[in-house]
This record gives structure tokens, C-alpha cells and sequence, in this order.
């Protein structure tokens, strides 16, 4: 099994569980709880069917489109993920290498490895930051400052992770960041010969974005539950959504919206975007997936603010799907997670190129010469016809 | 275990034994369809979304399947799609499913990957015949297509309209399947252990495309993919002032092969075709679009009455068929409910495959209480979730 064997998201994942230690494979791939609505992110594309027409002439189909203000050259871009040094040496730096080369958006989490202005300096694509509000508010002012300083293009406010999920799979592999060698998982270690050289041959690990402002960012092994429990703030409320918008002062978004009622709410304060997410099923199992959501938001906002897609996207006709109901772009995780385990920037452009093909071929195959095409005729709800 | 035709009762028998006689990449090239396969899977199982309700005490002694499109009577409602590379399949190809059609007196469709010559079909079987054509760039090739076809007097021509570009075929990417097959060293393997099927493709004649060879390599020897073949080949610029043209160039019963939308049908209509083909290709170009038998009633209702609708694809069971039927449907066609018979056992396989349906249909019409099949319809049909 190598890269240019990898034709879909199951073949990169298998490849990644090849080269991860075990509990870093499933800290990714896990959601919370019975993993319900992690299935069902991918399951609810499976209940609509497109229509294509035919004797379009397509030519070549434009996949360009813009989001934040910027133009992207595809509807599709990196969700925020914490700590992708553990993925990949490379870490951030490969996965906003192979944004930039496929013209879209890397996003940066609050939790990253390498810091904001190392990112700016190796990236001129376009890029956004992902934050969360700390307890301590000067981290994320902090943040906010630096963002901007370096030339980030849009901010997202993650909101679905006031308390950490209750990640079973974490329990039970003891997964903690820095990873610590426990007896149960040093055999799974063991067995990762390479990653373990990477990991500890590379720079240091710490969280380098908020490293100065807690000790937690750095060496003591700590479980992801209890840092979010114990740095992000569950008091946040929609004041200071509005705080952090506002001190941006840039495109903006929401990362976590369900609700009509609360995407209505995020154009009140200043949002110029919503991500519809539920974290990748990583929070409230149980919870409504974005595709089966997204058209209900996108009727009632969607002239008002750009709708991302997150979570459960693993193939081209899912963002086709998701474009026809009423979404600008989709963002993913796991997805290219696993690419990034499985080759580094290779393994993420390579994922990016299959997205691209798959996305062109797909068009194609609709008879839609641009992404505006794609509206709700080309969508047919099995269940609710 | 199925070893014999005569353990096959049924479609996942055929393709059982199909398993078992094929090379695996060749296997796979019928068995697989596109990305995850979804669409390939909701083609067959759209039919259960729906229930029969016989009629009862109506006599039903003597059975009529006969149906009329493109102008033809057919003994059975359903006939055989046209595919490509059936020599792949089986040695004889073409002409075991050609004299099989002839048999039971069903329209036989030959595509324009066809590996026997329109020429020697028509020279072997007098009865319906249909050419799938491919909008190539070449128009030369295109010209000589449409001539031979009708030099060969067939009945109707099907543009096919859903392969515009290479589906995502992943089992073809892993597989290696190429045509003519080429030997690497990951389906050499698969290829020895099929060894009568390796002796019956190198000892039963040239392997060719006798449709395309003059006039591209593809048609020839050098391997090539069948996405390929669609990316590199045909025209992508085809639109509907080259269907209409080429229908009149046809000058006879002319059908789309593909048409999904509604809206779709009814310019079918507007550049004069006589039929239409409700297909996605049998799953195997865009996964996630919709499946001929939820799409059926929405076409027959707006051009039901102007052309002949099939409904192509994701056909296991006369009771399907009936379905389709009931909906609106003037006939089903389906690939892969004689390709896999084809492989078992070339003609007696087809046959057997054929007699299997034909058999189920009138067991079947006789239950639902109907002696033809103009006596199915709508009221026949309840769908669970409405
Ligand atoms: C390993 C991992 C780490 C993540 N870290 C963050 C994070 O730091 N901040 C954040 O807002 N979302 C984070 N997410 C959620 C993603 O941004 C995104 O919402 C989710 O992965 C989308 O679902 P998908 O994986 O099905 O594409 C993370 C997801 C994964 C899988
Ligand atoms: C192996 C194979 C080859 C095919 N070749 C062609 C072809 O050359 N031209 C064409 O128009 N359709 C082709 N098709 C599609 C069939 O005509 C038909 O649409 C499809 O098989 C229907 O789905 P079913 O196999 O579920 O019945 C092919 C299908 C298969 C399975």
C-alpha cells in the first residue's frame, strides 16, 4: 500500500493506521460517544440523488469560487486541526503548502504546532485562523492581533466546544499531547518505529500559538479533554462572539452553527460566514449532520452570509450535493488528516488532486459549466418527495 | 457452491459463476461501478421502495409479454443493453448474445466498443437490432458509424449521453484493467488461475474493435482504459444541435441513452427522438445520481405519451420489470442481467439467463392477476413512504 494507491478517503485512512501509533490513528478518526452522528455525516449524502443534463457542452467547467474575499480555485478547503505535528513531522507547514499549491484556504487551529508567523512566512495562500476563547481573554486578543499582523484572510470562532466530547476511543488508548508512554500504548508505539524517530528527532512539540500565555501549551501531558476543559471558556456567549468579531474586523465566522435561529443570530453580530458543523461528530453525538441541515439555513440566510459545509465530505459528489443545497464550499478534516499521515504534503496534494478530479469529473458528468449552476433542481430528496 | 449453469437460478448465481470463469480485472470490470458504488447499489434496491398488489379470480391462463417500441414487437418486455467487449466475456461475444436475443425474439443492442462487426450481426440475426453510437471527435469515425449501422439495417440508433467523461471506476484503477487486457504483474497472477479463459482468448480469434480499429489505436492493440477512452476519445463539446443532428442524419427511430431529467426528456422530444433510455450507465459514471426507477414516473408523466420510455438499469427479478412496467415504463433493458450469464456459459449461458426472466415474468404476471402488459399500471403500485 503507498500514496498512488490511495483513490478514496478509506484508502488513506487504511494507510495512515498503518503509520500512526495507535492512539494517535484514533484520536481521528474516533468521534463521540456511539460515533452516530460521525456516520451519519457521510450517510446523510446518501439520501438525496442528483440529476444531471445532458448535451451540455461543459468544455472544461470553472471550479472557482470565492469565500472570505478571497477567490479560491476549488469549492473545497482544510478544516482547523489541532496538533498536526503528531500526524506528520511536517505538521502545519505541509498542509498549507499543499493548500496554497491547489489555490484554497489552510486553516490554522488555536491548538496548532507551528505558530501563526511561521505559517505567513512559508504561505501566501489564502488562510484562516481558527479560534477559541480562553478563560483568559488576553490569549485570545492575543491571537487575534498576531492573525492579522500576519496576514491572515478571515477568522473562525469555533463555538461547538465550550466542554470537550466524550471521545470513548481517547479513554481507552490514553491519548494524551504531548503523547505519553504508558504501558498499554508503548507496544503501539513500538510498533511505529518511524513515527516515534520523526517525532522525537523533529522540533520540539508545544503548542506554539498560545505557548507563551499558558504552561499548558508545552510539556506536561495532558489529555485534549482536560486542556479544552480546562482552558476554553463554557461561559462564552454571544457578546463575546460579537467582541471577537468586531476586534477582527474582517470576514468572519461561526464554527459550529446547527440552528436557523442561531445562524440568523450570527449575521446580528457581524458573521460573514457560518460553518454548519458538528465538529466531526467529536461532540454532541446525536446531533443533526450538516448536510441534513444545511438547506433549511441556507433558505433562510444564505443570501446574507457564505455557508460552509463541515464534516462527513469524503467524496466530489458530496460537495456537489452540498453546493446544489445551497452551500458556498465544504471544508473537511479526518479527510486530509489522513493524507497528511499517510505522506506529508504529498499525501495532501495528492488528496487534493483526487478532490479536483473527482469535483471536474463530476461536473461534468451534471452537464454544469460553473458551481452556480448547481442549484436545488439538480437535487432530488428521496424521502421527502 | 455454483459450479454449473445449470446450479444458476438467478441473477447472483450468473454472477457467481461469472466470478469463477473470469480473470478478476475483467470480473471487476462488470461487477464495478463508479466512486462508492451507491448509485450502483440504489439502482436495484429503489424497487423495494415500492410493493405490488395483485388483482385476483381474473383467469390468467395465457400470458402475453409481447411489447412494441421503436416500432418493433418484441416478445418480451425487457431486452439486452448493449456493452462493450463482450469477447472479454466469452470467446463467441457478440454472437452468442446476438443469436440468443434472436431466439426469444428481443431486441439486441450492440455498442460501439462492440468486438463483432455490425456487418456479421446482421448477417447471423434478422430480429430488433439497436446501435449504440459514442459521439467521437472524429467525425469521420462518426460518419462511418452511422453509415455501416444503417448499411447493416438496424433498427434503432442510441446515442449515449452519459459518458461525456470517464467515470471514477476505482476497482478498474486497482485491478489495472485495460483493453485488450495487459499482463502486469499484480493480474498475472488472477490470469493464470483462470487458465481455459486464457487459452479461449488466445486461441478464438484476433481481439479487435471492429467499429473504431480504422480509425484509431484505441481499436486496436495498444492497451488503453475504457475511462480513458471516454476522456480522450469522444467529443465533450457534444450538444444538442449534434444529437439533433444526428438523429436526422439517422433518418429512423433514434433514442438518448441516459436522459435523467425531466426537462431533459422533453427536448428529446423537440429534436425528435422516438425513445429514451432512463439510465445512469448502470451505476458506473456519477455515483450519487439518481436511480432510473425513482426518476421513471416523473419522465412518463411528461413524455410518456410522445416517446418510448425505458427504464434501463438495476434489473434482478421479473418483479422488477413489472414495476417498471406498472410505472409507465414501455420496456427494461439492463447489462449486466445477461453479461454475467454471458461469461458462465456464452450462448446457452444468455439463454438460460433470458428463459430464467421470461419465466419469472409470467409466473409473476399470472400472481399480480394480468394476462398483458398493458393490463399493469399505476394501481397496481404503493409506495411505502409517500
Ligand atoms: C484530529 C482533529 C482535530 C481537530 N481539531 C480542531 C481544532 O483544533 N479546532 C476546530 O475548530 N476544529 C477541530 N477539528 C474539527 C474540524 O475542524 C472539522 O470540523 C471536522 O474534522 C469536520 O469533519 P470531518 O472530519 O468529517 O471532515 C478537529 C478534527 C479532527 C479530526
Ligand atoms: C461491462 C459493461 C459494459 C458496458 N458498455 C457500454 C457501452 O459500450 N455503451 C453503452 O452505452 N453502455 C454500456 N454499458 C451500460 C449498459 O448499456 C447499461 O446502461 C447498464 O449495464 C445498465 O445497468 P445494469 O447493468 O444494472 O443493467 C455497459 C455496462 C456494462 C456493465
Amino acid at each position: 500500500m503507498s500514496l498512488k494507491n490511495c483513490y478514496n478517503f478509506e484508502d488513506f485512512r487504511k494507510l495512515a493506521k498503518k503509520k500512526l501509533p495507535s492512539p494517535i490513528f484514533h484520536y481521528i478518526d474516533g468521534g463521540s460517544d456511539d460515533e452516530s452522528t460521525l456516520r451519519r455525516n457521510t450517510d446523510s449524502f446518501n439520501e438525496c440523488d442528483l440529476v444531471p443534463n445532458i448535451l451540455a457542452s461543459v468544455g472544461k467547467p470553472d471550479l472557482s469560487t470565492t469565500l472570505f474575499g478571497r477567490k479560491i480555485d476549488m469549492p473545497i478547503f482544510l478544516s482547523p486541526a489541532a496538533m498536526q505535528r503528531l500526524y506528520h513531522p511536517d505538521g502545519d507547514k505541509a498542509s498549507a503548502r499543499a493548500a496554497e499549491k491547489f489555490g484554497t484556504f489552510y486553516s490554522m487551529s488555536s491548538m496548532g504546532n507551528n505558530s501563526i508567523e511561521e505559517i505567513s512566512n512559508i504561505s501566501s495562500g489564502p488562510k484562516l485562523f481558527q479560534l477559541y476563547v480562553h478563560k483568559d481573554r488576553s490569549i485570545s486578543d492575543d491571537l487575534i492581533d498576531r492573525s492579522r499582523r500576519s496576514g491572515f484572510d478571515a477568522m473562525c470562532l469555533t463555538v461547538d466546544t465550550l466542554v470537550a466530547g466524550n471521545r470513548e476511543k481517547d479513554h481507552r488508548t490514553g491519548f494524551t499531547t504531548p503523547p505519553k508512554l504508558t504501558l498499554q500504548s508503548l507496544i503501539s508505539f513500538a510498533m511505529r518505529p518511524n513515527w516515534v524517530f520523526n517525532y522525537l528527532t523533529g522540533k520540539k512539540f508545544e503548542l506554539s500559538n498560545v505557548k507563551k500565555k499558558t504552561d499548558k501549551g508545552t510539556s506536561i501531558a495532558k489529555s485534549v479533554i482536560e486542556y479544552i476543559n480546562e482552558q476554553y471558556d463554557p461561559a462564552m456567549g454571544w457578546k463575546d462572539a460579537e467582541y471577537c468579531a468586531k476586534k477582527w474586523n474582517g470576514p468572519f465566522a461561526l464554527k459550529g452553527v446547527m440552528s436557523v435561529e442561531d445562524a440568523k443570530r450570527a449575521i446580528d453580530i457581524g458573521c460573514t460566514a457560518i460553518m454548519i458543523s458538528n465538529h466531526g461528530g467529536r461532540q454532541l453525538d446525536g446531533s443533526r449532520s450538516p448536510f441534513d441541515q444545511v438547506k433549511a439555513i441556507s433558505d433562510a440566510v444564505g443570501d446574507k452570509l457564505e455557508i460552509i459545509l463541515d464534516g462527513g465530505v469524503r467524496r466530489g459528489t458530496h460537495v456537489l450535493k452540498a453546493l446544489a443545497a445551497g452551500a458556498k464550499a465544504c471544508s473537511f478534516g479526518k479527510m486530509f488528516l489522513f493524507s497528511l499521515a499517510a505522506g506529508g504534503q504529498k499525501g495532501v496534494e495528492h488528496l487534493l488532486q483526487n478532490m479536483h478530479d473527482e469535483i471536474n469529473r463530476n461536473m461534468v458528468l451534471m452537464g454544469c459549466k460553473n458551481l452556480k449552476e448547481l442549484n436545488s433542481s439538480k437535487l432530488i430528496y428521496r424521502s421527502r418527495s | 457452491m455454483i459450479m454449473r449453469l445449470k446450479d444458476c437460478h438467478n441473477f447472483s448465481d450468473f454472477r457467481k459463476l461469472a466470478k469463477l470463469k473470469l480473470p478478476s480485472p475483467i470480473f471487476h470490470y462488470i461487477d464495478g461501478a463508479a466512486d462508492d458504488e451507491i448509485t450502483y447499489a440504489r439502482n436495484t434496491s429503489a424497487f423495494d421502495d415500492v410493493d405490488l398488489v395483485p388483482n385476483v379470480l381474473r383467469g390468467v391462463e395465457n400470458v402475453d409479454l409481447s411489447t412494441t417500441i421503436f416500432g418493433k414487437k418484441l416478445d418480451l418486455p425487457f431486452y439486452l443493453s448493449p456493452t462493450a467487449l463482450q469477447r472479454l466475456f466469452h470467446y463467441d461475444g457478440e454472437r452468442a448474445v446476438g443469436k440468443a436475443a434472436k431466439k426469444f425474439n428481443t431486441m439486441f443492442g450492440v455498442s460501439a466498443l462492440a468486438t463483432v462487426s455490425v456487418e456479421e450481426i446482421s448477417s447471423m440475426i434478422d430480429t430488433p437490432k439497436m446501435f449504440q453510437f459514442y459521439f467521437h471527435k472524429d467525425r469521420g469515425l462518426n460518419d462511418s458509424c452511422l453509415e455501416r449501422a444503417k448499411a447493416a439495417k438496424f433498427d434503432v440508433m442510441a446515442l449515449t449521453v452519459d459518458t461525456i467523461t470517464g467515470g471514477n471506476r476505482e476497482r478498474d484503477l486497482r485491478t489495472g484493467f485495460t483493453s485488450p487486457p495487459k499482463l502486469t504483474l499484480s493480474s498475472l497472477f488472477s490470469f493464470a488461475t483462470k487458465p481455459m479463459w486464457g487459452i479461449n482468448y488466445l486461441t478464438k480469434g484476433k481481439f479487435e474493435l471492429p467499429h473504431l480499429q480504422d480509425f484509431v489505436k484505441e481499436g486496436t492493440s495498444t492497451n488503453s482504459s475504457i475511462g480513458n477512452y471516454f476522456s480522450t476519445m469522444l467529443d465533450q463539446s457534444m450538444n444538442w444541435k449534434d444529437a439533433e443532428k444526428l438523429c436526422s442524419q439517422w433518418g429512423g427511430h433514434f433514442a438518448l441513452k441516459g436522459v435523467m431529467s425531466v426537462e431533459d426528456a422533453k427536448r428529446a422530444v423537440d429534436i425528435g427522438c422516438t425513445g429514451i433510455m432512463v439510465s445512469n450507465h448502470g451505476g458506473r459514471q456519477l455515483d450519487g445520481s439518481r436511480s432510473p426507477f425513482d426518476q421513471l414516473a416523473e419522465i412518463v408523466d411528461a413524455v410518456g405519451d410522445k416517446l418510448d420510455v425505458i427504464c434501463e438499469g438495476g434489473i434482478h427479478r421479473g418483479t422488477h420489470m413489472l414495476k417498471a412496467l406498472s410505472l409507465g415504463a414501455k420496456a427494461c433493458s439492463g447489462g449486466r442481467l445477461y453479461l454475467y450469464a454471458l461469461a458462465a456459459g456464452g450462448q446457452a449461458g444468455v439463454e438460460r439467463a433470458i428463459e430464467k426472466y421470461k419465466s419469472e415474468l409470467v409466473r409473476d404476471m399470472k400472481l399480480m392477476g394480468c394476462t398483458k402488459i398493458s393490463d399493469l399500471n399505476r394501481d397496481n403500485l404503493r409506495f411505502r413512504r409517500t
